[in-house]
């Protein structure tokens, strides 16, 4: 594997809820090399998008480390953080509600320019506009339209361009093209998987759409109540499902093929709980088809299970090794 | 095909919202049958008309602003354009039900959701039934989708997003219907729930041989769900034909071809999608032509100045001059 | 900076364009213009001297070509007191309301924005005034620091600041949890450029409608403090005060009512149409 980029360990966010603490993300440990995709991938409440905001610093970490460029990022001063801001830039779920609507399109991708004041005239933030209006294909004659008066596809072209006009290396992508319709998302899709050849990106994909994730990554995370359960390369991971949660993800989606009519599968019974207080133990047991008594009481791990590829679960899949 | 009885037959309808300004051609000259027991997915993306026929059937259009500007829906020979406002409402909710999108917003927060499913039986109750019978139907109800009838004294606060759904669908299943609309029932919910009301809605279906019209852009869902499919774009349907004709055809509509080339495949890997490039046409200001045609790789002349006629296959029809294209993995 | 500054000014004339579309918002604009000349160029208009000038010979004289609105009960002529009156009436009503809104803006604003302690901290401060009567805490006010001018706009300005806090608080709120001012933070803005850049203008529309609702209102809450005794002293004219002052001759001298009551609602009614007026053009959403 490739240089790494961002090496996080032991993050951990907790929020303070009237019920008790709620570990949103719990615990968690990876790299991220350079120039690749990793996707993390879960259901609603799973703490994806806390992870992808947590390592940008909107929300303050309850405790980890986060390196980057040789620095743990979680300690950087405001003046540091002031100059980490630029390399680590997010593109948001919602292509509407994520641009102020008081703002032109030209406004919009200027801003992070004159926020951070990398341009010396007014010149050189239109010429930088127009650079990457042209690069994610936003026609000029837009320049001056409200957000409002496009569709979701070229809003959310936008927030690439107001993403990447700093030219970051990182970019936390949460959910960008579920918003979108199908001929759009590939699109988009297309669009972000150009800009990453062209300019050595990073991606942290965050998704709960499997196909989507399995596109774009080459590396995935399965998140669940706030915890990594299966981590590995993307063909392993979906060839070789080691965590029941997995599987059982694997299992759920429609495939748009002949052959799925009318298939009988192994249903999940219940649904995901929120992590408050959780004890020890596996948060999937109460769910899993394959629980024991030991996957309740007993904490669980991340173990090797193939090159590169870690899983949380006790038992091994036999179907699919 | 022909020797069952239809159940509904929608026929050359066209739906428009008038505004001050503009007129909006949601749905044009839409043409589909439905027998009993059988399943129709209705595909398409944003804007393609798929909710607003869905309206058109159930009477539900906003009246100050859309027109039924043609056509007639004819439920069990009845035609239901022509159903007078009272007649309209015995029928709707109790012969036809809808489920719709988001099951947040479709629950009543103060009322407890055992009684909102008996208000639903109440308001038809056909039957005369009483106090007892109704609250024995209910439970009855609640078992059938899932729900412990222990729980029919609870908010719907207290339940979550996929139960909320089922209650959504035993409020709709409880006067039996013989047809049921389900506007993306599924689409607000996580995978793993989405399979559970996908396969509980498919189990009752064949239960009670409940029609069901399946509104959805989710390619995968139709696959698993639906007997026969059509495909619509821009208020028309592109495509109209059996589950078998729609994934495995030899000829399609260059939309179809591209809704398929632009999901991203579980099973094939390809490193590029092939998505359709440009937008949906302005549906205040459609073209003359075929309404694909700004963004069709195999657009002729002819596209562009007059309507493609429907090609007829064997019941797969493709509205297309070229009789359609093959699927770009295929010819690639 | 030349493009810029042209962009501006086109931006400017995109507004005023759109403004200059709402007929209703220009009639406001109208009023309100006449109204305010009136204010200024008071003296011009008729020397003040006019409007104390008591003429006991022409004790409740109805209009007449002399005396264009009349005379009080005192031979004071009307339209001079109304001419006169405006200056004080609208320095009142906008002032406090200007005032109130700088401060409720600062403390609303801060405390949605903030959140935890700080939004604690202000609006159980904020509770404490509104549990007290507003007329009750501007009598106290006024009471304490004297009876002048500056005197009654602070304590006006006091009495109708909670209102304006709760009120730019909780728009602030729904509009500080939008996607867009998380975005503008991922890429390093400053609280202050959020605040003035995102959040207000996004918050605008109530808040505008708000400030000119109030402005209408202080005229008739001065009026009454006019009337305890409290707010602007005789023989200095006041809108509210002339108005309070012709209760007593409701039957013998209606005009008395009737001319100070329509320049406070044409007043009121002004501020309220440009206020709308202003929401809607600037809101792009609205746009033609």
């Amino acid at each position: 594997m490739g240089e790494t980029l961002l090496e996080i360990r032991n993050l951990k966010k907790y929020f303070r809820t009237g019920a008790g603490m709620l570990h949103a993300v719990d615990d968690l440990s990876f790299k991220i090399p350079k120039g690749k995709t990793i996707g993390v991938v879960g259901e609603s409440g799973c703490g994806k998008s806390t992870l992808g905001r947590t390592i940008l610093r909107l929300h303050e970490a309850t405790s980890g480390e986060i390196w980057f460029q040789g620095q743990d990022i979680l300690k950087a001063d405001k003046r540091r953080m002031k100059e980490i801001r630029p390399k680590m830039q997010m593109i948001f779920q919602d292509p509407y509600s994520s641009l102020n609507g008081r703002m032109t399109v030209r406004q919009l991708i200027a801003e992070p320019l004159i926020v951070n004041k990398i341009c010396r005239s007014r010149r050189e933030i239109d010429e930088k506009v127009d650079e990457i209006m042209e690069t994610v294909g936003l026609s000029q004659r837009l320049s001056m339209s409200y957000p409002h008066e496009l569709d979701g596809g070229r809003r959310q072209r936008i927030g690439v361009a107001r993403a990447l006009v700093l030219d970051p290396e990182f970019v936390v992508c949460d959910e960008p093209v579920s918003a979108l319709d199908v001929s759009i998302q590939a699109q988009i899709l297309n669009l972000l998987m150009d800009l990453q050849e062209q300019r050595d990106l990073t991606y942290l994909f965050i998704t709960h759409d499997l196909s989507v994730v399995k596109h774009i990554s080459d590396e995935i995370m399965v998140m669940y109540l706030g915890q990594c359960v299966e981590m590995g390369p993307s063909q392993a991971v979906f060839d070789s499902p080691a965590h029941p949660y997995t599987e059982a993800l694997l299992a759920a989606i429609p495939i748009p093929s002949i052959e799925s009519k009318h298939k009988r599968r192994t249903l999940l019974q219940g649904e995901v709980s929120t992590p408050i207080n959780p004890g020890k133990g596996c948060r999937f047991a109460p769910r899993c088809p394959r629980a024991t008594e030991v996957c309740r009481v007993q904490e669980m791990k991340l173990r090797e299970v193939g090159d590169h590829h870690y899983s949380a679960a006790l038992c091994q899949n036999r179907e699919y090794s | 095909m022909s020797d069952e009885k239809k159940l509904l037959e929608v026929k050359d309808l066209s739906i428009a919202y008038q505004t001050d300004l503009e007129t909006v051609h949601a749905v044009n000259h839409v043409t589909f049958s439905l027998n009993q027991g059988e399943t129709l997915g209705l595909v398409g993306e944003t804007g393609a008309g798929k909710t607003t026929t869905a309206l058109g059937i159930m009477g539900l259009l906003p009246k100050r602003t859309a027109k039924i500007t043609s056509g007639n829906v004819y439920y069990e020979g009845k035609d239901l354009l022509q159903c007078g406002k009272k007649e309209m409402l015995g029928i709707r909710g109790s012969s036809i039900s809808m489920i719709f999108q988001d099951p947040m917003t479709a629950l009543n927060p103060v009322l407890c959701v055992g009684d909102q499913i008996a208000e639903t039986l109440q308001l038809h109750n056909a039957k005369h039934l009483t106090r007892e019978e109704i609250e024995a139907k209910v439970d009855e109800t609640l078992e059938l989708v899932g729900i412990p009838k222990e729980r029919k004294k609870e908010y719907p606060y207290q339940f979550s997003g996929g139960m909320r759904q089922r209650v959504v669908i035993a409020m709709a299943l409880i006067n039996d219907p013989s047809l049921l609309i389900a506007d993306e029932p599924t689409t607000a919910l996580d995978v793993t729930i989405q399979a559970q009301i996908l396969s509980m809605i498919c189990e009752l279906q064949r239960k009670y041989k409940t029609a069901v019209m399946m509104i959805t852009h989710d390619l995968g869902i139709v696959a698993e769900t639906c007997d026969k499919v059509a495909v619509m774009y821009a208020g028309e349907i592109v495509e109209y034909g059996t589950l078998e004709d729609i994934f495995t055809g030899d000829r399609h509509h260059p939309y179809t071809v591209g809704l398929f080339g632009s999901i991203p495949s579980l099973t094939r890997s390809a490193r590029r999608l092939q998505p359709i490039e440009g937008l949906m046409p302005d549906p205040t200001q459609l073209p003359e032509g075929c309404a694909f045609a700004e963004r069709c790789r195999y657009c002729q002349e002819i596209c562009r100045t007059t309507k493609a006629p429907v090609q007829n296959d064997h019941g797969h029809l493709v509205r297309c001059y070229f009789e359609g294209q093959p699927f770009a993995g295929e010819e690639d | 900076m030349n493009k810029s500054s042209s962009r501006r000014r086109a931006q400017i004339g995109e507004f005023w364009r759109r403004f200059r579309k709402n007929k209703v918002a220009m009639l406001g604009l109208v009023i309100l213009i006449v109204i305010v000349g009136m204010a200024v160029f008071a003296d011009l208009i008729v020397p003040y001297s006019k409007c104390v000038e008591q003429l006991g010979a022409d004790k409740l004289q109805g209009p007449s070509l002399r005396h264009w609105f009349g005379t009080d009960e005192l031979g004071r002529d009307l339209f001079a007191r109304i001419v006169h009156g405006s200056r004080n009436s609208l320095m009142v009503g906008v002032t406090t309301s200007l005032l109130a809104l700088l401060v409720g803006a600062t403390l609303g604003a801060s405390a949605a924005y903030f959140g935890g302690m700080v939004d604690n901290i202000i609006m159980r401060l904020i509770d404490i005034f509104t549990c007290i009567p507003p007329i009750l805490l501007s009598l106290a006010v006024v009471a304490a620091l004297g009876k002048t001018l500056r005197n009654l706009i602070i304590a006006m300005t006091i009495s109708c600041i909670p209102g304006t806090v709760r009120l730019i608080r909780s728009v602030v709120i729904t509009v500080a949890e939008q996607d867009y001012v998380e975005a503008a933070r991922s890429y390093g803005t400053s609280n202050a450029r959020i605040i003035f850049r995102y959040v207000l203008p996004n918050a605008m529309g109530p808040i505008i409608v708000n400030t000119t609702m109030m402005i209408s209102d202080m005229i008739l809450s001065a009026a009454g403090l006019s009337f305890i005794g409290m707010g602007i002293q005789p023989p200095r004219p006041e809108w509210g005060a002339l108005l309070s002052n012709a209760q007593s001759y409701l039957f013998t001298a209606p005009y008395m009512l009737f001319f100070p009551g329509i320049f406070i609602i044409l007043t009121s009614m002004a501020f309220n149409l440009v206020g709308d007026g202003l929401t809607d053009a600037l809101d792009p959403k609205l746009k033609d």
